[in-house]
């Protein structure tokens, strides 16, 4: 299992007010809504936890097969500036994330397990982003593949309409798309 | 308040965070917030506060849980307002 986020932050400040009021309680405990408040940047905070929250919530997803929207429910705790661990029910996953000025790309994983592959880029806002991300998803096996979601939007990988035994997750906003495969 | 009239307000609602006009154009009470109307799930939570600004109720938590679709969002409002 295996779940990312990727937050354009230049696009999140137009898009979402964290400062309208219910945002932060709706979303994040008491306990994370202290820490964000307390933060030296509180922006940059919210779209940190948000994106470990939603990463893991993919790999939730994977594992349980069904969909919901209770980010209430996935608890972060920071470990280091870029580190984490999101607690979900008796569920934990390990999340790392990559802070630049731009975006915040977050990568949450249950095992010890290694990544196959994992690629940042810049896309154009106007295409069709989905289908630019799933592009650079195939590129990068030597055999052809394609992706199939099932009926929760779970992505999966088939060869030869034989699904694979690796776990993928797809993310994009704004400027930036991103993928990871495990 | 009748459906129709529910979903032209929900409409309304989600109109500024949709990112697929024709699925939003063909908006039925099966259409997803997510899947169909390509809403970001970081805002799913501005849908969820304006409809509780529009309607006056409270979303508790296991409704938001619930809130992925148009048929799912009628389902709570209706409840919400009925037990005002």
């Amino acid at each position: 299992m295996i779940g990312n986020d990727l937050i354009d932050l230049q696009l999140a400040k137009s898009q979402s007010s964290w400062q309208r009021k219910g945002f932060l309680e709706k979303q994040f405990t008491d306990t994370e809504i202290a820490e964000i408040l307390s933060s030296e940047n509180p922006f940059l905070q919210v779209w940190l936890f948000w994106s470990m929250k939603e990463a893991a919530y993919k790999c939730y997803t994977q594992e349980f097969q069904k969909r919901f929207f209770a980010p209430k429910k996935f608890v972060c705790t920071m470990i280091s500036k870029n580190t984490g661990i999101v607690s979900v029910e008796n569920q934990q996953y390990f999340s790392n994330s990559e802070n630049s000025t731009f975006f915040i790309h977050t990568i949450a994983k249950k095992e010890d397990s290694k990544i196959y592959a994992s690629e940042l880029f810049l896309m154009d806002e106007n295409a069709n982003q989905t289908q630019f991300v799933q592009q650079q998803i195939l590129s990068t096996f030597l055999q052809k593949v394609t992706i199939q979601k099932n009926e929760f939007g779970i992505p999966f990988l088939y060869q030869n309409e034989k699904k694979l035994a690796l776990s993928i997750s797809i993310s994009h906003h704004g400027k930036f798309g991103a993928f990871v495969v495990l | 308040m009748k459906n129709d009239d529910l979903i032209s307000k929900l409409k309304t609602i989600v109109k500024p965070y949709i990112q697929d006009e024709i699925a939003f154009a063909n908006l039925t009470e099966d259409t997803d917030f997510i899947k169909d109307l390509k809403i970001n799930s970081a805002n799913l939570v501005d849908v969820i506060l304006d409809i509780e600004d529009e309607f006056d109720i409270e979303i508790d938590n296991d409704s938001m849980e619930k809130m992925l679709s148009v048929k799912a969002a009628i389902d709570i409002i209706e409840d919400k307002l009925a037990n005002k």
